[in-house]
């Protein structure tokens, strides 16, 4: 086994130099875990392989292909649910970091082309000269922007930016042959998602896996908006605001509308963790309005009259929480982290689901339940809820979170046995889907999809007949 | 740190670091510009060079699945200048109670505890038996205690003797302008701090041992250090002597009597990794140089502040990111329109100057400025 390894690393140095591929030990182990170990425990792959440009990337498919070696892309890393954590022995991981171009950004179309190692940071960077921005998920802004969107994400940040951020894309297959989805396959304007026949760019992504490695990617941009706003309205529970977040939009007048109770989220939402939070009401409804002159002075009076009929309270908070919620909703999140320090020593857990409004309240009602039944302290019980535009299927993006000390292994312990319990309540109750299907949560589901699994079963093997690609522990 | 006492602790804190990455970027908000703040793993790459993999690194070898040293290995180990800038954002974010570079240097200690460290680094052991100086140089830096029953004890250290020998020059020099007494240790030894960064905590023992005889005989009330790794060294590994111990930038802030002559100089300040993140000396240094030089602001400063790239053993083995890492910050001091980078500690004096010879900027330690300014 070691000899190969060594072989294929040689093969490998030969395309990328030789700095830029090996099997050492050290240098492998720092990819084997991330913060889903209690789910997905520590794995080496064999070896780590950077390359530099598209070509390399092609070359390392192919020669992996051949040999029917696992791949498992890796742009950032950070994707909290054990996704780059090798399934298999044997495994080659394929660090895109150094392909961190931002290859275009369009003003005109309000568009950027980027490769995978393109941070949120990176691009913000970037577009806000413009007056532009991305949309961004709730997620460090250290995480590739391309992968984020393949994955297909879910942007809380700023509800109106919706769902669907990536036009088109290019992908290697393990074959070695280039896929371009939408415009991209016609011509030099990659700015048109839908370009011929069915919407590939839609197939290709937000598997638990991948088909193949995303080179480049085409997503959209939004404008920043120097008229803004910020709103904090309290409740003492779920269902009441459910009313304010419905008008808010039906009538299509805020760009951020979160619900988080006022132990978890709203920490990095204010950016402190030293404030009498329990002083606040249960959970805090955050607005922010935002728009051009005229559009905006309206948009607030009619927020304004929907808050004072919402049956909340009103809070008048320190000024500079409104800014840092402006500044973690438009311009990118890192306090949002601080999640990981409320129980001082954190680690966090969350089934993520889409699902409509209407059934705010008994999410919440399950997730306590649930947590309690498995011996979770309700203090350990947190929740998030996000609207999403244009609002159709009154959909919403529900957190169930639970916020521990990532130290504990008797903890970890309890989550798989609330995770195996709660994913058969939820899926029972109605669920739209799941944020991102991953390995766990993915099995009890395709058991429910009838002849759609066979369909994607056969589809992967299609793209990858010899399973080389990273299949997020499906199939 | 003894490893079987602490291994529940350590590995607790690696438990806790959930691989954002936050920690390889100074803050975004509110300037929005994407600003690296981990050398090691901008300059490295691989995973294995920033905090987050080098934690892993850590787990693996405590729970036994890394049984031998690799060329890796000792790569993300040693070529980590264990700045702490890392720490400085990360607790920001998830309040983690044990610092990196605690973790960093327990590791290092774990390491050299089995013997996996790098020839280089081994070598300066015999350096200092053989000479008592990190850089086993024969000769001696001359200088003589102007009283030899002064208060005042300047520790020279071994970089300002023998590298950097502008630094004690100058430093001595101010003494003489403002007419303080001084004394300095005949047989001053190498604090040992090289050998505690570097995990080899045992070779330091007879080095401390030494100084500490040494200074109780001096009689001295005060220490003063113009290298911040000896300030910290005698501050954290050290015994409480029952002496005064002070940089050189808190020493002249409290003179009164010094008449001085501001330059016509944009300068920059460089934090020191030691004086800075392990301290807490930011404002003394600034406020002695505004009176010297007109002072530009960089990107990263204070507790992110990019480090020069030499502490942590880095210099003496892997120069090439050493020098690179200066560079980084000659850039960022030009950018701020600074004709000067001027800093606080001989071996970011040492290995900045040394990459200023390709870009077009001085370099200075703050006394150097002083001493010049001082009207004496
Ligand atoms: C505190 C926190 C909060 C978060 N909140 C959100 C949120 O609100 N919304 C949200 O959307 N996400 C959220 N995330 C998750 C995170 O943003 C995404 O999972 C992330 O963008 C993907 O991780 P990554 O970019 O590091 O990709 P990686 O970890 O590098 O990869 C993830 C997956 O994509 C595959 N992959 C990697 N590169 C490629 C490529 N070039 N081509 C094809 N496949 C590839 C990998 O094999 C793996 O399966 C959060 C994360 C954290 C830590
Ligand atoms: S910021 Fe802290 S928790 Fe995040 S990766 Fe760095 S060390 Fe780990
Ligand atoms: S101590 Fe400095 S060089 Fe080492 S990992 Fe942290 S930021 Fe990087």
């Amino acid at each position: 086994m070691d000899e190969m390894v060594s072989r294929l690393v040689k093969e490998l140095q030969a395309i990328v130099g030789e700095e830029n591929a090996t099997d050492d030990r050290a240098i492998c182990t720092s990819y084997s875990r991330d913060q889903h170990w209690h789910f997905v425990p520590a794995k080496n792959p064999a070896c780590v392989v950077r390359p530099a440009n598209k070509e390399e990337v092609r070359k390392v498919l192919m020669l992996a292909n051949t040999h029917k070696i696992p791949v498992i892309p890796y742009s950032t890393g950070i994707n909290v649910r054990g996704l780059t954590i090798p399934v298999h022995d044997g495994s080659i991981l394929l660090d895109l970091s150094r392909m961190n171009r931002i290859l275009e950004i369009n003003p005109e179309m309000k568009t950027a082309t980027i490769e995978p190692g393109v941070t949120f940071g990176m691009l913000l960077e970037q577009t806000r000269k413009y007056k532009l921005r991305p949309a961004f998920p709730d997620a460090p802004l250290t995480v590739s922007v391309l992968v984020n969107y393949y994955l297909r994400g879910i942007y809380q940040t700023a509800a109106t930016d919706g769902h669907d951020h990536t036009i088109s894309y290019e992908m290697i297959l393990p074959n070695g042959e280039t896929l371009k989805t939408g415009s991209r396959a016609l011509s030099r304007m990659p700015y048109f998602r839908y370009g011929v026949g069915p919407d590939f760019a839609g197939m290709f992504c937000a598997h638990p896996g991948t088909c193949g490695v995303v080179t480049e990617l085409t997503a959209k941009l939004y404008r920043l908006y120097d008229n803004r706003k910020e709103y904090f309205i309290g409740f003492d529970d779920v269902a009441t605001p459910t009313e304010l977040i419905y008008n808010l939009m039906n009538d299509e007048l805020a760009a951020s509308i979160r619900l988080v109770d006022n132990q978890s989220w709203l920490k990095g939402i204010f950016g402190t963790f030293d404030y009498p939070y329990e002083e606040l009401p249960k959970f805090v409804l955050c607005v922010l309005v935002e728009g051009v002159d005229g559009v905006f002075e309206a948009k607030d009076t009619l927020v304004r009259a929907y808050m004072k009929e919402c049956g909340g309270e009103v809070l008048d908070l320190p000024a500079e929480f409104a800014t840092t919620f402006e500044h973690e909703s438009l311009g990118g999140a890192e306090k949002s982290c601080m999640v990981f320090g409320i129980k001082g020593r954190g680690n966090y857990h969350c089934i993520g689901l889409y699902g409509p409004l209407t059934l705010a309240a008994k999410y919440y009602e399950v997730h306590e339940r649930t947590a309690l039944e498995v011996g979770i302290p309700k203090d350990h019980v947190h929740f998030y809820l996000d609207p999403i535009y244009s609002f159709h299927g009154q959909l919403c993006y529900f957190e169930l979170d639970v916020f521990y000390d990532g130290s504990d292994p008797g903890f970890g312990a309890k989550l798989r046995n609330y995770n195996e319990r709660q994913f058969h309540k939820l899926l029972d109750l109605g669920i739209y889907g799941w944020f991102r299907p991953y390995a766990g949560i993915i099995e009890p589901t395709v058991e429910r999809i009838g002849y759609l699994a066979e369909v994607w079963k056969k589809f992967l093997r299609v793209l990858d007949p010899n399973e080389i690609m990273n299949r997020g522990k499906l199939f | 740190m003894d490893m079987e006492l602490e291994r529940e602790e350590v590995l607790s804190a690696i438990h806790h670091c959930v691989k954002c990455k936050l920690c390889s970027i100074a803050s975004f908000h509110p300037r929005e510009e994407w600003l690296p703040l981990c050398p090691s793993g901008q300059f490295y790459g691989y995973q294995a060079f920033y905090a987050p993999g080098k934690m892993e690194i850590f787990r693996a070898i405590l729970e036994g699945e890394i049984t031998e040293p690799s060329e890796g290995l000792l790569n993300a180990v040693y070529a980590c200048t264990v700045c702490g800038a890392c720490y400085e954002k990360c607790k920001q974010i998830t309040s983690v109670e044990l610092g990196a570079p605690d973790l960093f240097e327990a590791m290092r200690h774990e390491l050299a505890s089995k013997g996996w460290i790098l020839d280089v680094h081994k070598n300066i052991v015999e350096k200092i038996k053989e000479t008592r100086n990190a850089y086993g140089e024969k000769y001696e830096y001359k200088t003589k205690s102007s009283d030899e029953n002064a208060d005042i004890l300047y520790y020279i250290g071994c970089t300002a003797r023998y590298r950097v020998p502008e630094i004690a020059d100058a430093m001595l020099g101010i003494f003489d302008k403002i007419g303080i007494k001084y004394q300095v240790m005949d047989e001053e030894w190498c604090c040992g701090s090289v050998l505690i960064r570097t995990g080899q905590v045992e070779a330091a023992k007879e080095l401390v041992a030494h100084n500490v005889e040494e200074i109780k005989r001096s009689g001295a009330k005060t220490i003063v250090f113009t290298c911040p790794g000896c300030l910290k060294t005698f501050e954290k590994n050290y015994p409480d002597m029952g002496v005064e111990l002070v940089h050189s930038t808190q020493f002249l802030l409290r003179q009164r009597n010094m008449n001085l002559k501001k330059e016509d100089l944009k300068a920059a300040y460089h934090d020191p990794c030691h004086l800075g993140r392990d301290l807490g000396i930011y404002e003394e240094p600034r406020a002695v140089l505004s009176e010297v030089a007109d002072i530009k602001v960089m990107k990263r400063e204070k507790e992110q502040a990019w480090c020069c790239g030499s502490g942590g053993g880095v210099k003496s083995a892997f120069d090439d990111f050493a020098l690179w890492s200066a560079t980084e910050r000659l850039k960022e001091a030009k950018e701020a329109g600074a004709e000067a980078l001027v800093s606080a500690c001989p071996f970011c004096k040492r290995n900045l100057k040394e990459a200023a010879e390709k870009e077009e900027i001085k370099v200075y330690d703050v006394v150097e400025l002083v001493n010049r300014c001082l009207e004496g």
